[in-house]
């Protein structure tokens, strides 16, 4: 302000108010330049030109009117202070308005020419501290998450180094050991697990800070999901003689979710669990269906452990939350993982939240949001107000030719689910989403208006179009099979809307079966789907 | 360079794999594991040696590091592209570095697979004895 003369956007309707200002700011000597506009309109047509030093603002202009008026002056340009201008008999809605964000307000009929001098030169002087602030805030928080993501990976050179010699030397590459030095060797090696999954916690919870964490949600079977980490946790509960069951409502339709990043939440919640559930306890996890919230799967984990008091219940899902009391050398981890679940089902749409009483026992519950099939069918499957009579489902399966060559075959999947959209007829077959748990296998599947005739048809076009890509050649095969959806009773008494949901309730357990059929993992003590 | 023999008693062709990591003690440890498991290997320890060597040696199998000395593992990749002759050679990523922005990037330059580092020993001697038997080495599918 002291060498140039600073840019002040007037925005005022009343010309004698207009001038009161500009006389006041006379007096006063300021060195500003007044640029005076009477509508919001102008304002903001004036802020894409220039950036003032200063806006100046009356509430109540010919078209705008109270908090509107500075909320899109702010929104516009959210570096430039704003001071408002207001008549006694808003003075509270200006009170208000400081509380939002703007740096001051003036009743206009009180208005001295020192007073307005001064508003004006700590209003811009406050507004450059608070955005030198916000700017190094940024800075800051953009350093320490660099600085994490680069720790994270330079720590993982030596542990890689660490973990290949001690896997050397277990596997008896390096010669025979003592039944004495291989106990020892797993315990190095247990530590180095350990230390690897808290790098790699650090990194998630440093990503998820940047908000780079990422989902890629399909339609999923839930339950196939949990009982999957069920079986991968089993070991652990059964050497710590904790007892592990998984119940599962079988009316529970797709799900719509990331399966790795779900079967991450439920291994991080068992694993707590296991954690801190003695010997002989029981650890239960549940998926089921709540019927005020039709929207949802509630899922969730409930142990018999020594519980969580309640002053701690808010601070558990916080990042670098440890039990305080973990004893019996309970290696706690970093504090990460529960912050890091509840990200993740926070990034699907869902909630986490914990109940827990000392003594009793703790149980960690999330949502994940259901699929409804129903609302994707409807325009497929009706015509003229009635549901189709002839309508088919259509199943493509891709296989890759080895299950330990993955690379690539997401994308080529990913491909042939393009190629495959583009093979059918847009208004009367429907490509559902992309369905599977995180196996190689990759289904997917048609929803076709027509009848078992016609089918073929559509078989050979997604035969020749996607089987035929190049990509999918090299790295696996495809199969082409179609049933009939049971049509339904000629005369039959349900709404249109009921007899839609009777449709994606079928194909929904179709695909559930399927899902079912294709087990990446089966649990010993669970060996069939335990309803 | 080249760290161990072939030994000609061998009844069986055995298959040679490329380490290219610029940590020693790595690309010993992985050395140690793929010979005790009947593979021969080579070493290179940076970008420009892998490709120098790779024509000299046309292993059946590469594993890359992606942060390297003198053109990284994408260079590599990508130089190995411009040779017909080594451009079929199937190439395992095993890096430090993130998946994220970091896999995709490399199977799109033409790698198989990709790993982080640490990675499961099991899970790696599957994908490289898949990756040969898919055809892709050195003139002949060979035994593992």
């Amino acid at each position: 302000m002291e060498n140039e003369p600073a840019h002040v956007l007037l925005i005022e309707d009343n010309p004698g108010d207009a001038d009161l200002v500009r006389l006041r700011l006379v007096e006063s000597k300021s060195d500003v330049l007044v640029n005076c506009v009477p509508r919001l309109s102008d304002a903001l047509a004036c802020l894409d030109i220039e950036t003032p030093a200063l806006v100046l603002l009356d509430l109540n202009l010919p078209d705008s009117h109270g908090a509107e008026t500075f909320r899109r002056i702010m929104q516009k340009a959210p570096n430039v202070p704003v001071v408002i201008l207001s008549g006694q008999d808003d003075e509270l809605l200006a009170n208000k308005a400081v509380h939002l964000g703007v740096q001051d307000y003036l009743i206009k009929s009180e208005i001295t020419s020192k007073q307005l001098e001064r508003a004006l030169r700590y209003a811009i002087e406050r507004q450059g501290l608070i955005r030198s602030l916000d700017i190094t805030r940024k800075q800051q928080l953009e350093f320490k998450n660099r600085f994490l993501s680069h720790v994270s990976h330079e720590l993982r050179t030596p542990l890689t180094c660490i973990h290949q010699y001690v896997t050397l030397l277990l596997d008896g590459l390096a010669g025979p050991i003592a039944p004495d030095q291989m106990d020892h060797l797993k315990i190095v090696l247990k530590s180095v697990n350990q230390l690897h999954a808290m790098i790699r916690d650090l990194l998630e919870a440093t990503r998820a800070d940047s908000g780079k964490l990422r989902i890629e949600p399909r339609c999923i079977d839930i339950g196939e999901l949990m009982r999957q980490s069920v079986a991968m946790m089993r070991p652990s509960a059964t050497e710590k003689h904790v007892s592990l069951e998984v119940v599962v409502d079988p009316a529970i339709p797709l799900v719509y979710a990331d399966p790795d990043r779900a079967l991450e939440v439920f291994i991080n919640l068992v694993d707590n669990a296991i954690k801190f559930t003695p010997a002989n306890g029981s650890i239960s996890v549940k998926g089921s269906l709540v019927e005020t919230d039709p929207t949802s799967v509630y899922i969730s984990v409930m142990d018999n452990g020594r519980g969580i008091p309640r002053e701690c219940h808010p601070q558990v899902f916080e990042r670098l939350y440890q039990d305080p009391d973990a004893v019996d050398g309970n290696r706690t981890g970093l504090g990460l993982g529960l912050f890091i679940a509840k990200e993740i089902v926070t990034l699907h749409g869902g909630r986490m939240w914990l109940a827990s009483e000392p003594g009793t026992g703790s149980t960690f519950s999330f949502t994940l949001p259901l699929y409804s099939l129903s609302k994707l069918l409807f325009p497929i499957i009706t015509q003229h107000g009635h549901l189709r009579k002839d309508l088919a489902l259509v199943r493509v399966e891709l296989t890759p030719i080895s299950k330990e060559l993955r690379g690539g075959w997401k994308d080529t999947c990913q491909h042939c689910l393009e190629v495959l959209r583009r093979s059918i007829f847009v208004d009367k077959d429907l490509v559902l989403p992309p369905t599977g748990s995180n196996g190689p296998i990759q289904t997917f599947f048609v929803l076709a208006s027509v009848d078992m005739e016609k089918v073929n048809i559509l078989m050979d076009r997604i035969r020749s179009q996607v089987g035929k890509l190049p990509q999918l050649n090299s790295s696996g095969s495809m199969q082409v099979i179609a049933e009939r959806i049971p049509p339904a009773p000629v005369a039959d008494p349900r709404t249109l809307e009921q007899q839609v949901w009777g449709i994606a309730d079928y194909v929904t357990e179709v695909i559930q079966q399927d899902l079912w059929n294709n087990p990446n993992f089966t649990d010993k003590e669970n060996p069939t789907n335990a309803h | 360079m080249r760290t161990d023999s072939y030994s000609e008693t061998q009844p069986t062709v055995r298959a040679k794999i490329m380490v290219v990591d610029d940590d020693p003690d790595l690309r010993q440890a992985l050395s140690l594991r793929l010979r005790a498991n009947n593979f021969e290997t080579v070493n290179a320890c940076d970008g420009y040696s892998a490709i120098a060597l790779a024509q000299k040696e046309k292993p059946n199998l590469i594993i890359l590091d992606l942060g390297l000395p003198a053109g990284d593992g994408f260079s590599v990749l990508k130089n190995l592209q411009q040779y017909p002759a080594l451009s079929t050679i199937p190439v395992i990523v095993l890096t430090a570095r993130d998946p994220e922005g970091n896999e995709k990037r490399t199977l799109q330059a033409g790698a198989v697979a990709f790993f982080q580092k640490p990675a499961d020993n099991d899970e790696l001697m599957g994908v490289i004895r898949a990756s040969l038997q898919a055809g892709w080495g050195w003139g002949h599918g060979l035994p593992s």
